[in-house]
């Protein structure tokens, strides 16, 4: 591998990092305060992609309109979900939680068909990002330079709102003790309807930012749903700089692996995983859970 | 502990069973085939669930490998079958146990999201080993034994071997083994304290789910004639646990309920329509909003209100 | 276009409705409706319901109506293996048709094989399930890729291609396709030189790690396999770094088909030339202009998916076949199979005794931009077809 090629494989990596983790940071949100695993985050981008379809193509407004469609109509969806069935779930097994997203996953996946038929789709690039910036020994192209943009700027807005807001240490305290919290006067299920609908709505922003580079297909939220988990084990669920850690993981793993081992890339993301847990049970940067 | 009543009933039912060919429906002696098969899957998993409170994402691995092996040694090596079908069922409980060793050292999310990873390998093996497993086109045309080639002559052999397994499957549940493991599901703390070893006895719960789910995924590549890299897939998986939760876990003729309906469900209703999705998400839905505990705690329910008035 | 979802609900309709006073012949079909597979088989079933329709109109098979029984394959094989042995064990099919995915076809074929019904395989190209696992009751009216693989190695002597990079998705129909290409590039581009092979894996969303391994090994073409979604997002992802600027695109996989250049629109690069197995706008046969204009009708729009003639060749095979066998009977039918030509939308095809694959073309040819529409289309589009 030359300079330049490794250069630009190392600088694909941190791009398909950066769509990861804007994708995944949704899912471990949910699952840091609510402890309940989302099945359907991988729908909510799905939805986030097409809905940002309909905006900026059908209906021909721009992009980042779409974009805010996409995380305003996924959170809408989210918080009446939330309201109106998974609230009553937060008592029972985790695995009523899961198989309650898994349910929402089958009825939004017929719901897809319904509205937006089987066709596949295709988005275009914002004005101005659909070219390439030539450095003289790589060229980069334009919209995967603003990806590794916005992935870090999710990052520390959410490290920002959760460790330096007062609302971020009521979530916070959330996770730890709920019964404390509601003594304490805090509206704790406002709370976790809050939290669940951000973190459905980065799903949908998650979904529109990725639209322009890849088809809107009927499907297409089955491969990222496993990869985002992947990432959130890798890392330590509700932990997140440690779902940043392993989106980079994840986006170099998958990247320099797929080049050099290119027969195993089906595989790649698992033995990424499997080896992280062999190694270290609970994530990169994740605690042992006590109890149970 | 095991009751005369539970016997005869077995009894009854499997003689039921026997009868079905004699109704001359091809059509009920395939349907029934495919019921008990995945009853026999279902119920190798609640082993795991029902007995350990461990949730696998991966037990489609076993059963793809328990098809696989079998299919392979019949067609590839020419092993006849009463050779074939035990080697088959102990290489996916010897996969099962290796797996095993490192799945047990963590429990819930982190415990599922490892057999997940390890089921998605035996996917890419399966995939990617052409030479051997016919990779994604399949392993097509299984050489049959003459005595059970015919339809009816695999629906017996199907319901001698399953009843078989099911009855494996009841001594091992119902063993001290099995009571050991209830504790641990219960509280596993406080078995710990008493001298179990926790560790140990999940393991061994481990191997028992993945041998039968081996033998379960014989019959299966057997009954189709072929095995599939999708008989691997993590949606395989996904099927069976919905099968065990529907029917409930916690009692031993829960999963068997639930692969029935389930499958019964499906088929029938993808004679009318393909939102099968939309179908099954609003039985999930029910289940986890009102039958949290599966048909069987709903039968239960019913059973004792009825007793109360 | 959104008829995919009203179509979905208009088979299951269709497919309770017989009304004859002789019992009806009952074709069973399978196509992906859910799903991935579904942006393909929910045309395909278009097409083979309105051969049933018209076919109806005109009477039935043998003066019997055709009863159509329609189910999702699911892309499963052990799936679609359970639903084929229902239709033909419980609802009594006489024959089948459909598949989309090799696995799917070939689970479907060992199926025909123990039940002895004709199956027609009318989507899946695998080439084994006409060598090797050929039998006496399975037919195909797809291409295959052996004879999409000679075309594209033809193209790429046609092009003068000196280096090529060979480009393939890794599961059976990108390593057969590749077999196919390998096998017939000595015959017509001798001098040429493959310098790459890389295989994308099927499902691939995201291929930066194979865009600039390909632009640097100095190919002038690429050989592809990518289709439908896969092409689509190669597309997007390759064409801001300037790709398709320098390097001639040969591909198989159907994206000249209507449905990718409508909905690349502008984004639809040079450079391309691909093939599709029907055109709306381009006829070779005088049948095409009214099974278009059908076609159209049913769905309601113009620009009409290509999918949508193989479904019909399908049924309009098993009519032709049943009316030569004067019979149902599967030995019969499978014997009047062989043979057989009938003419359809896209020409005169004959199914060859031995083989029992059908000699049915593509349409190949470059996409070039046209000053009054909005998409590209295929100029000029040469029939190629197998002798």
């Amino acid at each position: 591998m030359t300079l330049t090629m490794f250069t630009l494989n190392a600088f694909y990596g941190l791009a398909l990092a950066m769509n990861m983790f804007i994708i995944a940071s949704g899912l471990n949100l949910i699952f840091g305060v609510l402890r309940v695993i989302n099945f359907a985050h991988g729908m909510f981008y799905m939805f986030g992609a097409y809905i940002t379809f309909t905006v900026a193509k059908t209906w021909g407004a721009p992009f980042f309109v779409g974009v805010l469609a996409a995380a305003v109509a996924l959170g809408l969806i989210a918080f009446v979900v939330e309201r109106l069935l998974l609230r009553h779930l937060y008592d029972k097994e985790h695995l009523m939680q899961l198989l309650f997203t898994f349910a929402l996953v089958l009825l939004m996946s017929d719901a897809a068909k319904m509205i937006w038929g089987t066709d596949q789709y295709s988005v275009g690039y914002p004005p101005g990002m659909g070219g390439a910036v030539n450095l003289g020994f790589v060229m980069l192209p334009q919209y995967q330079l603003f990806l590794c943009v916005v992935g870090p700027l999710i990052a520390v807005a959410m490290w920002f709102v959760v460790d330096r807001t007062r609302w971020g240490r009521v979530v916070r305290a959330a996770t730890q003790d709920r019964e404390m919290l509601a003594s304490l006067g805090v509206n704790v299920p406002m709370v976790y309807a809050a939290v669940f609908t951000i973190g459905s709505a980065l799903a949908g922003v998650g979904g529109a930012l990725a639209a322009p580079r890849i088809a809107l297909v009927p499907g297409m939220d089955a491969t990222i749903i496993n990869e985002c988990f992947i990432i959130v084990i890798i890392g330590g669920l509700g932990n997140m700089w440690g779902s940043f850690l392993g989106a980079l993981a994840f986006g170099f793993v998958v990247q320099f692996g797929t080049v050099l081992a290119p027969n195993w890339q089906d595989v790649l993301p698992y033995v990424l995983m499997l080896v992280v847990l062999i190694i270290r049970p609970w994530g990169l940067l994740g605690r042992p859970e006590t109890g149970h | 502990m095991p009751q005369r009543r539970h016997l005869i009933a077995s009894a009854i039912i499997v003689l039921l069973l026997a009868l079905v060919p004699l109704a001359g429906s091809r059509y009920a002696v395939d349907l029934t085939t495919e019921v008990m098969i995945y009853a026999l899957f279902a119920l190798s998993l609640n082993v795991l669930i029902g007995f350990t409170g461990n949730i696998s994402f991966g037990h489609a691995a076993y059963f793809a490998i328990g098809g696989y092996a079998c299919a392979i040694l019949l067609t590839t090596y020419g092993w006849p079958l009463a050779l074939a079908l035990p080697a088959a069922v102990v290489l996916a409980g010897l996969v099962a146990a290796v797996v095993g060793y490192f799945c047990v050292r963590l429990t819930q999310i982190y415990f599922a999201m490892l057999t997940l990873a390890f089921a998605m390998l035996v996917w890419g093996v399966a995939f990617k080993w052409k030479e051997v497993t016919g990779g994604d086109d399949g392993f097509t045309g299984i050489k049959m034994p003459a005595m059970i080639a015919h339809h009816v002559g695999y629906f017996y052999f199907t319901l001698i071997v399953v009843a078989a397994g099911i009855a494996a499957l009841w001594v091992i549940c119902h063993s001290a083994f099995g009571l050991t493991l209830v504790a641990i599901r219960e509280n596993s703390q406080r078995a710990g304290f008493i001298g179990v070893d926790t560790r140990h006895m999940r393991w061994a719960a481990f191997t028992v789910a993945g041998t039968f789910g081996g033998l379960a995924g014989a019959l299966f590549g057997m009954y189709h004639r072929g095995m599939y890299i999708e008989n691997a897939f993590w949606t395989e998986s996904a099927q069976v646990l919905i099968m065990v939760l529907l029917g409930g876990i916690y009692s031993f003729i829960g999963p068997i309920i639930g692969a029935a309906v389930l499958h019964l469900l499906q088929t029938f209703t993808n004679q009318y329509t393909p939102y099968w999705p939309t179908v099954l998400g609003l039985i999930l839905l029910v289940i986890v909003m009102v039958l949290p505990d599966g048909l069987i705690g709903l039968a239960r329910r019913v059973k004792a209100r009825r007793g109360r008035s | 276009m959104k008829y995919s979802a009203l179509l979905v609900a208009a088979g299951v309709l269709s497919a309770g409705t017989a009304f004859a006073q002789q019992a009806p012949i009952k074709i069973g079909a399978m196509y992906p409706l859910t799903g991935g597979g579904a942006v393909y088989g929910v045309p395909a079933m278009a097409g083979h319901q309105l051969a049933v329709e018209e076919l109806n109109a005109k009477g039935g098979i043998m003066g019997r109506k055709i009863e159509s029984i329609e189910r999702d394959d699911k892309m499963n094989p052990s799936a679609a293996s359970s639903t084929m042995k229902e239709l033909i064990t419980k609802d009594k099919a006489d024959i089948i048709v459909g598949g989309l995915s090799s696995a799917v076809g070939l689970a479907m074929s060992e199926v025909s094989k123990q039940e002895k019904v004709v199956y027609i395989s009318t989507i899946p190209k695998t080439i084994q399930m006409t060598t090797d696992k050929l039998h006496k009751y399975v037919f195909r009216t797809a291409s295959n890729t052996d004879l999409e693989g000679d075309t594209m190695a033809m193209l790429a002597g046609k092009n003068k291609l000196g280096k090529i990079c060979h480009l393939q998705l890794d599961y059976a129909y990108g390593n057969d396709l590749e077999a196919g290409i390998l096998k017939a590039l000595p015959k017509y581009a001798p001098d040429a030189k493959v310098v790459l092979t890389l295989k994308p894996k099927l499902g691939a969303t995201d291929f930066n790690p194979f865009i600039p391994q390909v632009m640097a090994a100095g190919c002038d073409g690429v050989l592809s396999g990518l289709w439908g979604p896969h092409f689509v997002s190669w597309v997007k992802q390759a064409a801001p770094l300037g790709f398709f600027n320098k390097i001639k695109w040969i591909s198989g996989g159907e994206i000249g088909s209507h449905e990718i250049a409508g909905e690349l629109k502008a984004e639809y690069p040079d450079n391309v030339i691909s093939n599709t197995y029907e055109l709306w706008y381009t006829a070779n046969d005088p049948s095409h202009a009214a099974f278009q204009a059908k076609l159209a009708k049913k769905l309601g729009t113009q620009e009409t998916p290509q999918w949508a003639v193989l479904g019909y060749i399908g049924v309009m095979y098993t009519a032709a076949a049943m009316e030569k066998a004067k019979s149902t009977d599967p030995d019969k039918v499978a014997e009047a199979l062989e043979g057989l030509t009938i003419g359809t939308p896209v020409g005169k095809l004959t199914i060859d005794a031995k083989t029992h694959q059908a000699n049915i073309g593509q349409f190949w040819g470059p996409m070039v931009k046209k000053p009054d529409r909005a998409y590209r289309m295929m100029e000029p589009a040469e029939y190629i077809q197998p002798k």
